[in-house]
């Protein structure tokens, strides 16, 4: 070790050696790196000491946009995580209700001697185990009955570490690290170890505690002889200590009874509750976020399928859900200038000259433009084009116009979602379905709108009337669809029938006896019933026109770009990496990271390339086992081919050492036996 | 014999030019005469022909380094090939593929005969029917597809010369490697069948020493300078971003090719100087350090935190250290946030489950900021969903080209790699040097071990196929060959070195822990006792042993 940083040079203050250490900045000596660096704090300093977004627009941003920025996303962020929150409490607090009282009312003695135990089945949705027992712990410390212990498998290598961290949780939990410290020390009579249960039977008693949870996160990874002891000595304790145990099961009830002996599972007598899936859960999040009345900023389809893709495949909870929505929406202000006309305080004259002109560079504009001059109106879009203040009163006022429209389709899905669901469509439809589908512009033409505007007619008239009470507010509002309202109400009261009226279409139901029934029906046709046909035929014409106008495309709207963000990266990459890919690339082809300065393009593997680079690319080209001294050759050829007599052969194999090394550090080449001198491949690109 | 069978179809072509290098060239001039005279004959010869004639190619052509470099030099001047190919005379492409057809015929009798003729055939008959369609396309075309295969061979003829047979096996299947598939190319490279690497080794050369390296290293002046420096450049302008990730409570784990802890270096720096009036506590962590624990790692932490005043007792197991950490940051609100920057998160000694799931648990504490570098490819590994969950990673991808400089001893990993321990105690002086400050009864337990050894290679000669029983490994079994614990206690305790087992152990131990023998469990379940040297220097130290 020593020798690597004499020789090299690299470590500055021997902290290379260290495993750890305090960072200490190192005297600025004229290295290049720091050299650079100490241009840009320097500005960066002056104006945003303690800011963490950087100005964009090539740094021209000012100042007090940077703060909307800022403002903007903190605003919008914190409303957001407040609805995210309710959503979480309000999914747990059916089971967190069950497991409360379940605690509280049992006891050793109302289960004859046998430890109370809840048996929680939480399946995929493994963090919500964890956020139910923090809420547990809460309610029990904030009523000092007691409190939670938390294990999880890694607490528990033997019985008296498991004991020890039960106890010393227990503690610390009320008390506090010192608080511990002191329960150990300021004892009369002999000093206890970590380990006895009468530290804890002491504790019990000093606190008048009532309930001691001890919780099993994942029980599954407990080693069971360990817990078949620790069952037997909590049961000998319990007429001092009041234990209730809790089991979080990711398999079955009947899988984790099987693994302990009959005579443990007799010590325990509980119930058995159960947390349902985070898809649901997710779901829900995704509606609060997106379809909120007042929405101000939209993720777009991209983003919503990558957050779903990962939900649906179970590698990803509820937080790590809203996270990866959090990020988003962090990127979104963090790098997008046109953020700042979110702001609640934005207003005609903070406009900028560098941001007119990125308004006027966007896509969206363009077509805004063109439409402008479709409708023969070219005074406006020259004005837009070279009036700074004009553009950007009109980009206000088309925002707002946009996020209209944005609330709008949500609240088109939606209504389409609960009428859907009303109607039970052969077709299972999601919130998240819907949504990815009206996001990108789809809904109209999709089979989702055909299922709906053909039951529409089927309907009879007490589902119609419920139907139309899903209905939108911007459609009810409208004057016509008052009037069909209430002509189909004076029709409903002058009918007198106990059947619900039916219209003509009705006869469409699939099931062969009804229609039997029905055609007859038809062949009276009474009275009303053509009447009802006609609301029928209004409602249907009114829905269709609605949603056509409703259900635009979010791309086409003016100013998109600041109010919906739909990029697959960086998120995608920053939540589902791919590290393999990415090295296997670097080694395959260094030139897409190393850009060159100088234009040599190369696709074959050359000298200048890094050595481990072509040593692994002539390692593709070999078999399961390879020879290295033939890879040295190979190795050598490369330089010697290049450099030709200049080429000095242990400089080389220096090089090849350090890429051997690296290799196998990556763990692409181990040591084989099968041969002298081989080693083994193991590793494939691209598998 | 793999060798020089690959080797031929390569040089046949280029017959010309090595004749015209002749000077340096006969040996192998020989070789290749004796198989390019006759090319109609030798299809049709029986495999032991060839074989018989090879090992006179290979061993020449081996050791003759001067000659290989000339060579390699002729096949890697590309344009001057295209001039040379610019013209051939049908006849002549009709010699070249014929000649090669004979040479991959020898090489695939020498050794797939036995086991995947069938295989051959098809791939024959492909080949021929190659052939036949070239000529029927006339000469023009010819001509461009042997260009193109005649650049296209000089890119590869380095790693084909050096007698790796999968470069000849390119040229063999139905279907060139370069468009498979990955999954393809996994079961073509892992076709059933015998190892078929040629036998060199790397006795040829003489490996690197430590001190060699580092030389070397200093020297070396990296040609993607440059470009790396930009790359770097183009991480640091990241930094805010990462401040900002951090601030909003996530955690980063950077991963990508080459070291990173040049970046994190630089991005504590950054911090520093972004926060001058109030430093930021950072805490760096090099996972690659052997024995680091976890516990280390939060008391420093906790020392970060509380600087002068930390409790003099911070427990022993690292889940106290944690707790203690909680419990100061949860009383402290007025606590900045600690940054925690760890290298090689993935390395040998931070890998285990536990250590991952207490570092999760670290992460998951508010106001830790955690950051992380991992280098292997399947790090993601480590971490299952509720891992993931806790340490809340947002991930980049920082390829930097970094050597590994401090990350891990290059040299020792290479000879970890070649199964060549015993180069690290310095050879037959080291070892000497050792015995020297050894008592009498050491020393004469090591001329005990050395002889017992030396004696055992002489038998060993004797019987050899017991020798290439053992997976193959022939001349350089000495690696394997040991005496056995219990017989060597057993003389030891009649030459009154030792007395009891307990005295035998403790000698043991010393040579041990000087890395003068190795020891290994045989499949029976023996301990097997060996001295990491080559023969000749056992001998020398037997030879000064018994002298002195």
């Amino acid at each position: 070790m020593e020798l690597d940083t004499e020789t090299q040079g690299v470590a500055k203050d021997g902290s290379n050696t260290q495993g750890v250490y305090i960072y200490q900045p190192a005297k600025p000596h004229g290295e290049r790196p720091s050299k650079r660096r100490k241009v840009q704090p320097e500005n960066k300093e002056q104006k945003t000491e303690s800011h963490l977004f950087v100005p964009l627009l090539d740094g021209e941003e000012n100042e007090s946009s940077i703060e909307l920025r800022y403002n903007a996303y903190q605003q919008l962020w914190s409303t957001q995580e407040k609805k995210i929150q309710e959503t979480l409490n309000d999914v747990d607090s059916e089971v967190l209700e069950n497991v409360l009282s379940f605690v509280r009312s049992t006891s050793h003695q109302t289960y004859d001697g046998c430890i109370p135990t809840a048996l929680i089945t939480v399946g995929s949705n493994v963090s919500s185990l964890g956020r139910l027992l923090s809420k547990l712990n809460d309610q029990l410390t904030a009523s000092e009955e007691g409190g939670v212990v938390i294990l999880e498998s890694g607490d528990a290598p033997n019985l008296k570490a498991t004991l020890k961290n039960i106890i010393r949780a227990a503690i610390t939990n009320t008390e506090g690290n010192d608080g511990y410290q002191k329960f150990l020390t300021d004892r009369e009579g002999p000093r206890l170890l970590g380990y006895d249960l009468d530290l804890l039977g002491d504790y019990v008693k000093r606190k008048g505690a009532k309930k001691l949870v001890v919780a099993f996160r994942d029980s599954e990874a407990f080693d069971p002889n360990i817990l078949i002891d620790l069952l037997s000595l909590l049961s000998s304790w319990l007429d001092r200590i009041p234990f209730t145990l809790l089991f979080g099961i990711s398999t079955s009830v009947e899988l984790f009874e099987g693994r302990l002996p009959r005579s443990s599972v007799a010590l325990l007598r509980g119930r058995y509750f159960e947390i349902h899936g985070a898809s649901n859960c997710v779901d829900r999040m995704y509606e609060r976020l997106q379809a909120d009345q007042n929405g101000r900023f939209w993720l777009g389809r991209n983003i919503t399928g990558v957050l779903f893709e990962k939900s649906n495949d179970y590698f990803q909870t509820p937080e790590a859900f809203s996270r990866t929505v959090k990020y988003a929406y962090m990127t979104h202000f963090f790098a997008n200038p046109l953020a700042m006309l979110l702001s609640d305080e934005v207003s005609v004259n903070r406009q900028q000259v560098k941001l007119c002109e990125a308004i006027r560079n966007l896509p969206s504009f363009r077509r805004f433009c063109e439409h402008l001059l479709d409708d023969a109106s070219p005074e406006q879009v020259h004005s837009l084009l070279e009036n700074d203040e004009f553009l950007f009163q009109q980009s206000l006022k088309y925002i707002e116009i946009g996020q209209q429209q944005m609330r709008g389709i949500f609240k088109a899905v939606k209504a389409i979602h609960l009428c859907l669901k009303g109607m039970d469509v052969r077709k299972k439809s999601t919130m998240s379905d819907l949504s990815i589908r009206a996001l990108s512009g789809e809904l109209q033409d999709s089979t989702y709108m055909d299922d709906l505007l053909r039951g529409l007619k089927t309907l009879n008239s007490s589902m119609l009337k419920e139907f139309l009470s899903f209905m939108p507010q911007d459609l009810t509002n409208c004057p016509e669809f008052q009037e069909i309202k209430s002509d189909f109400k004076a029709l409903l009261q002058t009918y007198q029938g106990t059947e619900p009226l039916r219209s003509e279409y009705d006869s469409h139901n699939s099931v062969v006896q009804q229609r039997v029934k029905l055609s007859r029906g038809k062949a009276k046709l009474p009275q009303q019933n053509i009447e009802y046909t006609k609301v029928i035929d209004r409602v249907h014409a009114l829905s269709e026109r609605y949603f056509v106008e409703t259900l635009v495309r979010p791309q086409e709207l003016f100013l998109h770009e600041a109010f919906l963000l739909d990029m697959k990266n960086p998120l995608k990459e920053t939540f589902s990496p791919r590290p393999r890919f990415a090295i296997e690339r670097a080694l395959a082809s260094p030139f897409d990271y190393l850009i060159s300065m100088s234009d040599r393009t190369e696709a074959k593997i050359s000298a200048r390339q890094p050595a481990t680079a072509i040593l692994y690319q002539l390692y593709l080209e070999s078999g399961a086992l390879v020879n290295v001294y033939d890879l040295w050759q190979a190795f050598y050829a490369v330089f010697e081919s290049e450099q030709g007599n200049a080429c000095d052969e242990r400089m080389t194999m220096t090089l090849f050492y350090r890429a051997v090394s690296e290799l196998k550090a990556l763990g692409m080449l181990k040591s084989s036996r099968k041969k002298v001198d081989h080693a083994a491949k193991s590793a494939w690109i691209g598998l | 014999m793999t060798d020089s069978g690959d080797e031929r179809p390569v040089s046949t072509p280029k017959r010309q030019r090595t004749t015209t290098l002749n000077g340096s060239a006969n040996g192998y001039e020989n070789g290749e005469l004796s198989v390019g005279a006759s090319p109609s004959k030798r299809i049709k010869l029986t495999p032991q022909k060839p074989s018989a004639a090879t090992p006179v190619a290979l061993k020449e052509s081996g050791l003759k380094t001067p000659t290989q470099k000339s060579r390699a030099k002729a096949l890697f001047s590309t344009p001057t090939k295209a001039t040379a190919v610019s013209t051939p005379s049908r006849a002549r492409n009709a010699d070249r593929s014929a000649k090669k057809k004979s040479a991959r015929l020898l090489l695939e009798q020498d050794d797939e005969e036995d086991w995947d003729g069938a295989d051959r055939l098809a791939e024959e008959i492909l080949q021929d029917e190659d052939d036949v369609t070239a000529a029927e396309n006339g000469n023009d075309v010819v001509e461009t597809v042997e260009a193109g295969d005649e650049a296209n061979k000089a890119a590869q003829t380095p790693k084909r010369r050096a007698g790796r047979p999968k470069g000849a096996k390119n040229k063999r299947s139905p279907t060139p490697e370069g468009e498979l598939p990955a999954h393809e190319r996994y079961f073509f490279q892992n076709r059933a069948g015998p190892p078929r690497t040629s036998n060199n080794t790397l006795n040829k050369i003489s490996l690197l020493t430590h001190e060699e390296y580092f030389e070397k290293m200093a020297q070396y002046e990296d040609p993607c300078k440059e470009e790396k420096a930009f790359l770097l450049d183009v991480h640091h302008r990241s930094f805010p971003q990462w401040n900002f990730e951090f601030e909003q409570g996530y955690n980063i784990c950077l991963y990508g090719y080459g070291s990173k802890r040049p970046l994190l270096q630089n991005f504590a720096e950054w911090l520093y100087q972004k926060n001058r009036s109030t430093p930021p506590s950072i805490v760096v962590v090099n996972g690659h350090t052997p024995n680091i624990s976890i516990r280390s790692i939060f008391a420093t932490i906790v020392t970060a935190m509380l600087g002068a005043d930390i409790p003099s007792k911070m427990g022993s197991q690292s889940i106290e250290v944690l707790e203690l950490l909680q419990s100061v940051l949860k009383s402290r609100s007025s606590q900045r946030p600690i940054t925690v920057l760890i290298n090689s998160v993935d390395a040998p000694p931070l890998r285990k489950a536990a250590n991952q799931a207490l570092l999760a648990r670290l992460a998951a504490t508010p106001k830790i900021h955690l950051l992380v570098t991992a280098d292997t490819p399947n790090y993601l590994l480590m971490w299952d969903i509720s891992l993931r969950d806790q340490f809340n990673f947002v991930f980049h991808d920082c390829t930097t080209f970094a050597p590994f400089g401090t990350e891990f001893d290059v040299v020792e990993e290479v000879h970890n790699l070649l199964g060549r321990k015993g180069r690290r105690v310095g050879g037959k002086e080291g070892v000497e040097f050792v015995l020297q400050s050894l008592p009498e009864n050491a020393r004469n337990l090591y001329r005990l071990l050395l002889t017992e050894i030396i004696s055992m290679f002489d038998e060993g000669h004797n019987s050899d196929d017991e020798l290439d029983g053992r997976a193959g490994r022939d001349g350089d079994g000495k690696d394997d060959i040991g005496i056995e614990f219990r017989a060597l206690y057993q003389k030891a305790t009649e030459e009154f070195i030792a007395s009891s087992e307990m005295m035998f152990r403790t000698l043991l131990k010393e040579f041990h822990d000087h890395q003068m023998i190795t020891s290994r469990l045989d499949p029976s379940g023996m301990e097997i006792l060996g001295v990491p040297l080559p023969r000749d220097e056992m001998e020398g130290v037997l030879e000064d042993l018994v002298l002195s």
